[in-house]
């Protein structure tokens, strides 16, 4: 390698780090000394009271607080599922009228070609890009919360919570960006040393609901629990925490026993984050969703429509859906949305969508009227997404960070086992209230 | 015959490092000067337990950019001559400011001792420090002391002998950069490792993180004709 090249590299990265930081990388290095520092100090020194304190210093007084800091935390994810909730509904209606149109006008062409167009790739693709209005302002939320400090306070936060379970709070970064996606979270294990906490970190990141679940929870949240969908959203995200956590739990008691490293948790100042920056990262994230969308979505749903108008997919979905019976949700539809929803978390509503020729607005009721579902099989069928199998690609992820398949394969059945437990036990207490 | 050991002493200025440096080496010292530049390079030797420690006196600096001659000399000291420890002089009542100096001198990897200097300030001043908390999260010794007394001497001695005969490794601090940065550091690493030389000389990590600082010095180093 010629080291020129290593220097031209370098401009390229100091360029990006000041397009995005709009300040010198020189700055952000320092920066994140001293909040490493800060970080170590809020450990090991203690002042009395009367230092003049600096307004990061201020605001760490509040955010970071023993006593405050969890439910702030908590406070702030129930307030960016609201706001997220909120703000996307009337870009969803347009979307939604413009699909319908466009459906229309496909349904007029006739025959096959307008059943491929109208239900299998307008239903099916349409009823996943609808959710673009929420997941791209679920990924700017977090793109904020990220650029502005806010996110290290959480893991700072976490850290005392990770600690009870044999983790710290480096292990809760890697889950703040499966909220994004998981493979970036997956990949992010690798800043654990320790090889324990590491495969621990990365075997419960799964459980973190990724941007491509919303749309399942937007869905079902916004049909059946109108008007606190917001609130069942947020609950989607807290179960998921709390399983990865208990999972965290038994794994550092069996599988992997041992005491986990101390770390510092760094607490960089407080900025304001750029528009640029905040454009940038949700971009990243975003584009991914599209090109998902226009690949691996839009070949599955034709692949299912397919299947549907050739008959041969309510054989297998009827082969499928008595396991799902316990749980609530043993119609062969559920079953072959969650089978395909393997590929790609999105291609789970995407399915519903070729099955009932339906976007959004009706496909709630569709999947109400003609599946039968109450509220409670909603709410099972959305913890089931929350936990089962991880994708696809963060198999795939999970097998190239942890170098074997043995992990990959035990993550895909771990997680399923757990989450047919998780939707059997709700259906089956909640029966027992509703009757 | 004694075994021989080289220390370096760095440290803030006003930190008490000469107290430290005076305490360690009595009158046994030669001042010179740094080949190439105009900074006073102080040497000591100093016997321990059957050791000989020579102790080399970095100039007091805050920081190991490239921005001045004092900074530039120390820094090249740790780096190119690898003493087998390095003592950083802190002024416990001031820990905020000199850990900057700490935590650039762990993520160089070198094998650090941070001598915890002006107990008795910080403790006048009600600061509660815990050493042993300090000494684990950042992975090197840490030497409580109050050198004006000449107290934790012995101790500073017994911990520089532990590093320098390797019972206790100091490993290279990793500090996170932010997930942008973190990314920027990793492809210049990995470019960084396959050059033989550097990295079989210096942490790969160490000199990415400093091309992003834009130092000059390192800069320079990467501008040279690579020999063989």
């Amino acid at each position: 390698m010629d080291r020129q090249e290593i220097l031209q590299a370098s401009e390229q990265s100091l360029a990006h780090l000041r397009s995005i930081y709009s300040d010198e990388a020189e700055t952000v290095v320092a920066d994140a000394r001293y909040g490493f520092i800060s970080g170590l100090l809020k450990d090991v020194l203690k002042k009395p009271p009367i230092e003049r304190l600096t307004l990061s210093d201020k605001i760490d007084k509040v955010v970071v607080n023993r006593w405050l800091g969890l439910p702030l935390f908590l406070a702030m994810m129930y307030g960016m599922f609201q706001f997220v909730f909120t703000l996307s509904v009337p870009f969803m209606d347009w979307i939604d009228a413009g699909f319908g149109w466009l459906s229309e006008l496909a349904a007029g062409i006739g025959g096959w070609p307008g059943s491929l167009l109208a239900d299998g790739i307008i239903g099916g693709v349409g009823s996943v890009l609808i959710f673009i209005p929420p997941i791209f302002l679920l990924f700017m939320a977090i793109s904020v919360l990220e650029d502005c400090g806010y996110m290290a306070r959480a893991a700072f936060v976490m850290d005392r919570l990770m600690h009870k379970v044999g983790l710290h709070g480096r292990s809760f970064i890697p889950m703040i960006l499966g909220f994004g996606c998981n493979i970036p979270g997956i990949m992010a294990c690798r800043t654990i040393e320790n090889p324990k906490d590491r495969i621990t970190t990365i075997l419960i990141n799964p459980f973190i609901p990724c941007g491509a679940r919303l749309p399942i929870f937007v869905l079902l949240a916004g049909y059946f629990f109108a008007a606190h969908a917001g609130l069942v959203v947020f609950s989607m995200y807290i179960i998921g925490i709390i399983v990865a956590i208990i999972m965290a739990l038994v794994f550092r008691k069996t599988l992997f026993r041992g005491v986990s490293g101390h770390f510092v948790m760094e607490l960089p100042p407080y900025r304001l984050p750029t528009i640029k920056g905040v454009l940038v990262h949700l971009w990243e994230r975003g584009s991914l969703f599209l090109r998902k969308a226009g690949s691996i979505i839009f070949s599955v749903v034709v692949l299912i429509w397919l299947l549907d108008y050739t008959g041969v997919l309510e054989p297998i979905g009827r082969a499928i859906a008595p396991i799902f019976a316990p749980c609530g949700f043993g119609q062969w539809q559920a079953a072959v949305s969650l089978f395909f929803g393997f590929l790609a978390k999105e291609v789970v509503v995407g399915t519903m969508g070729t099955l009932f020729a339906a976007e959004e607005e009706v496909l709630g009721g569709a999947i109400a009227a003609q599946l039968g579902w109450t509220p409670l099989v909603a709410f099972a069928f959305m913890v089931f997404c929350v936990l089962y199998v991880p994708c696809v690609a963060a198999i795939a992820t999970i097998k190239g960070e942890t170098n074997s398949w043995k992990w990959p394969v035990f993550a895909i059945f771990y997680t399923t086992a757990i989450a047919w437990i998780a939707a059997t036990l709700i259906f089956q207490i909640g029966n027992l209230f509703v009757g | 015959m004694a075994k021989k050991i080289i220390i370096a002493l760095a440290g803030n200025p006003n930190s008490g490092k000469t107290t430290v440096f005076n305490n360690l080496t009595g009158a046994r010292q030669h001042v010179g000067n740094w080949p190439g530049v105009t900074v006073e390079k102080k040497e000591g030797t100093c016997s321990y337990k059957g050791y000989n420690i020579k102790v080399v006196d970095l100039p007091g600096v805050y920081s190991l950019t490239a921005y001045s001659p004092d900074e530039v000399v120390a820094r090249n000291f740790i780096v190119e001559e690898k003493p087998d420890a390095v003592v950083d002089i802190v002024d416990a009542a001031n820990l905020e400011r000199n850990l900057y100096l700490a935590v650039q001198l762990l993520e160089m990897g070198a094998q650090l001792i941070v001598a915890l200097n002006m107990m008795d300030e910080a403790n006048s001043r009600n600061y509660r420090i815990n050493v042993e908390g300090l000494s684990r999260l950042i992975g090197a010794p840490v030497v409580p002391m109050v050198a004006k007394r000449n107290q934790g001497t012995m101790e500073l001695l017994e911990r520089i002998v532990e590093v320098a005969e390797n019972k206790v490794r100091v490993k290279e601090l990793v500090i996170n950069y932010g997930r942008e940065a973190e990314e920027e550091i990793a492809k210049l690493e990995r470019l960084i490792s396959q050059d033989g030389e550097f990295s079989r000389k210096y942490s790969s990590r160490w000199l990415a993180v400093k091309l992003l600082e834009g130092d000059e010095e390192v800069i320079k180093k990467f501008k040279e004709v690579k020999v063989g």
